[in-house]
């Protein structure tokens, strides 16, 4: 697939005095587990909100699949599915009310909303808590029923902030199979991260930020280049190599208290 | 770390957190300094009130009720303020290495610092200078506001530490959020019991007087009453009662500490299975229309429900737009447009939806793509207003009618109603677009700091702004009123007065929808605060 799900061109955001997003020109494939890293503070939640229409933009322009966000939204919210970072849900919905509602609002028919919510519910492993409120959810099933509620309407472009931020082993592998999942029915999904290890894992495609600028974009053997992992390549990209605060701390560890 | 060295620790830290909480933010110190101004005024003039009652008659029956409630509300404050003070939460001193005894003196002397007890220390010595007469009772006396400041301060750690797993737990902050209804029914009920006093003096106290003397703390005072009246024997019985009292607070106290510090806390415990039954829909989604109006009209019903802060806000607007003109009626003072009052309280829900939302505004953001999402969106969100205010509006009506035994003006009276509810979802509808504010989820405050200007904009420019919509109307039944042969036609003001408000609400909707459906971004970012 040569065309791209998401085109961005000279993205800005400033608050107050802080430049949040500094500039972005960045094509996305589509198709492809892509994986947007940077350190905290390097903008990806921003940038994630301009693009998914959630923040407006000081300039600069976004497309996805071929449609703008600001000038087209008709064609566009009915194409992405998202997964904010530091938003709630309606929270005193059940986790089942929540898919039914989100569901309903799209626009989609209701029996065939239950009938995918049942299914998600059940692959998502929150079928035992479906009729408790998501306020009691735990971190992890919170997530998955934020996850379960962007995919409800089938969405050609996935885009999650940090989906995999405290959650446990057990849910991570199990948004990690449904994730690989529908990427391999062709859809897009772009997701944030400051955890190496799992892009690695996980994206096919990779894009580097750090204070608010790209620093490098490509499949993930392009990004690695000829350093041994994802990680001391980024390092080496956003200049934080060989800081040593051993010898300040002499008196950690060893004998005397 | 020995007791003595542990309570100036103790006083250290509470004095740090005070200064720390104040240094946050200039309104937050204002808000402090307003208060603690206003709790040592009242404070003063109480104490100047109970000076003001020495001699008479009935001021044991007074003084003694006075010190129960002041009881009472220690008892219940920590319950409903689990965040007003840091040191009340234990379970943050957990990881120190602390026995049980050296803490209980430590946080009981802590908590002697503040405006609450300065505030209980004036009304105990007021109370005492009220009954004590002669020196042996003013030497009791001294000893009585020691005991009773103590046994309300134990009492307050006592419940805080009981019950501690309800504060942290998702159901205590839930309960926190109705502490507003607390106070202002209880504020009515005091404003009911001071009628009555009023209209047939202090004697009416004296019943009340002779059991809670019984009761610690306000044993201790009766104690200084009964010195007085030179019952020596009731008085140690009185004492004895208030120290026992504070001795088994102390001990409950200690024992709940020992047994929170050494167990988990209420946030890692697994949640109540309660939860777990089915609930399934409630019947009422069939009923309503399919869709986005049906869909959003559900999620607003569960949330008056649901939501303590919705519901918070509604039983409060049910209540006073019942109590207004209902009481009125009753005290024969009222008239029956007064029952246009409970219209107007309900209308004030549909101000700020966008703000009741929360952040989670986001999810109805990302399925608005056009004008017409965003007027059905509003327009559902008046229907399920309208689902309760409209049938309680008519009803407050007809009960403020039927007491007066008004009736040739019921249908003004409803048609001014419908006329005001309608401009108030109208001017609700467009303030929401345009004036959206974060409502803080937890705690008991209404607007997230910074955004006070923009909710008095918003609710009180919308008040004012439905109002002047209303004008209309409301010339109409005045010339009515006073037109020679108007009366004839007064039932008129029926159809013409819900027929308006529903042209308000339609017009105020579509000036609405296009500024919500341009404005997504930015509203989600004014609601996003709390």
């Amino acid at each position: 697939m040569g065309s791209s799900a998401v085109r961005v061109q000279g993205l800005w955001k400033r608050f107050g005095q802080q430049v949040a997003v500094a500039g972005i020109d960045l094509e996305l494939p589509a198709g492809k587990f892509i994986g947007l890293v940077g350190p905290n503070g390097a903008g990806k939640t921003t940038t994630l909100s301009m693009v998914t229409g959630l923040l407006r933009p000081d300039h600069g322009t976004v497309e996805i699949v071929g449609h703008d966000v600001w000038r087209d939204p008709v064609e566009v919210k009915a194409r992405i599915g998202v997964l904010p970072e530091g938003l709630r849900l309606f929270e005193r919905l059940s986790g089942r009310e929540l898919l039914a509602y989100s569901g309903r609002l799209r626009g989609l028919p209701g029996a065939e909303v239950d009938k995918r919510a049942t299914q998600l519910l059940d692959v998502l492993d929150l079928a035992g808590a479906q009729h408790k409120l998501v306020v009691d959810y735990s971190t992890g099933m919170r997530k998955k029923i934020g996850l379960a509620a962007a995919l409800l309407h089938n969405p050609e472009v996935l885009f999650l902030d940090e989906p995999f931020e405290g959650v446990d082993p057990v849910s991570a592998q199990t948004i990690r199979g449904v994730l690989e999942r529908y990427t391999a029915s062709g859809a897009t999904v772009v997701f944030s991260s400051h955890v190496m290890e799992l892009v690695e894992s996980l994206c096919d495609w990779v894009a580097v930020m750090a204070a608010g600028r790209i620093r490098a974009t490509g499949t993930l053997a392009e990004v690695r280049g000829d350093a041994p992992s994802l990680q001391r390549a980024f390092l080496e990209l956003v200049g934080a190599q060989g800081r040593d605060a051993g010898s300040d701390l002499d008196w950690l560890g060893g004998g005397s208290r | 770390m020995s007791a003595g060295a542990l309570t100036p620790v103790f006083i250290r830290l509470k004095l740090s957190l005070l200064r720390n909480g104040l240094r946050q933010s200039g309104g937050r110190k204002a808000a402090y300094i307003t208060s603690a101004v206003f709790a040592l005024l009242f404070a003063a003039l109480q104490l100047i009130g109970l000076i003001a009652l020495r001699g008479h008659a009935h001021a044991a029956s007074v003084v003694v009720p006075a010190v129960a409630v002041l009881g009472l509300g220690w008892a219940v404050m920590p319950l409903f303020f689990p965040s007003g003070d840091e040191t009340l939460d234990p379970t943050r001193l957990v990881m120190l290495p602390l026995r049980p005894r050296p803490l209980v003196r430590a946080l009981l002397t802590a908590s002697l610092v503040g405006i609450g007890p300065l505030f209980t220390l004036c009304l105990l010595a007021g109370s005492v200078i009220a009954v004590a007469r002669g020196g042996a009772a003013f030497a009791v006396g001294v000893v009585a506001v020691v005991l009773a400041l103590l046994v309300c301060v134990a009492l307050a750690r006592a419940v805080a530490a009981a019950n501690v797993r309800l504060l942290t737990s998702r159901k205590g902050r839930d309960l926190a959020v109705l502490s507003g209804l607390v106070i202002a029914i209880g504020a009515q009920i005091v404003n009911f019991g001071a009628q009555r006093i009023g209209a047939s003096g202090l004697g009416e106290l004296d019943p009340a007087g002779d059991v809670l003397q019984w009761v610690p703390p306000a044993s201790a005072i009766g104690a200084v009453h009964a010195v007085s009246e030179g019952s020596y024997g009731r008085a140690v019985a009185q004492l004895a009662l208030s120290a026992g009292a504070l001795a088994a607070l102390l001990a409950v106290w200690s024992r709940h500490l020992t047994r929170l510090m050494t167990s988990p806390d209420g946030s890692t415990l697994p949640t109540a299975d309660t939860a777990a039954r089915e609930r399934s829909s409630t019947g009422l989604a069939a009923l309503l229309p399919p869709g986005r109006t049906g869909t959003v009209m559900e999620r607003s019903l569960r949330y008056v429900w649901r939501d303590p802060k919705t519901k918070a806000a509604w039983v409060t607007s049910l209540a006073i737009g019942l109590i207004v003109p209902v009481f009125n009626a009753w005290q024969g003072t009222g008239s029956v447009y007064f029952a246009c009052f409970a219209a107007g309280m309900l209308g004030i829900q549909m101000y700020n939806q966008f703000g009741q939302d929360s952040s989670a505004f986001w999810m109805v953001a990302t399925t608005i793509s056009s004008t017409r999402d965003a007027y059905v969106e509003l327009r559902a969100r008046a229907y399920a207003l309208l689902l309760i205010t409209l049938p309680y509006a008519a009803l407050v009506t007809v009960l403020t009618t039927a007491m007066l035994g008004d009736w040739p003006r019921l249908p003004e009276a409803l048609g001014l109603s419908f006329a005001l509810l309608g401009a108030m979802l109208a001017t609700g509808a467009w303030t929401s677009a345009r004036f959206p504010y974060s409502i803080p989820q937890e705690g008991y405050k209404n607007v997230a700091p910074g955004q006070t200007g923009l909710a008095w904009i918003s609710v009180f420019g919308g008040m004012i702004g439905a109002a002047l919509l209303c004008a209309p109307v409301i010339a109409l039944a005045i010339w009515l009123n006073v037109s020679a042969d108007g009366d004839d036609f007064a039932w008129l003001l029926l159809p013409a007065g819900t027929l308006y408000g529903a042209v308000l609400t339609a017009a105020g909707l579509r000036l609405a929808a296009p500024r919500t459906a341009r404005r997504l971004p930015e509203i989600l970012q004014a609601v996003s605060k709390g």
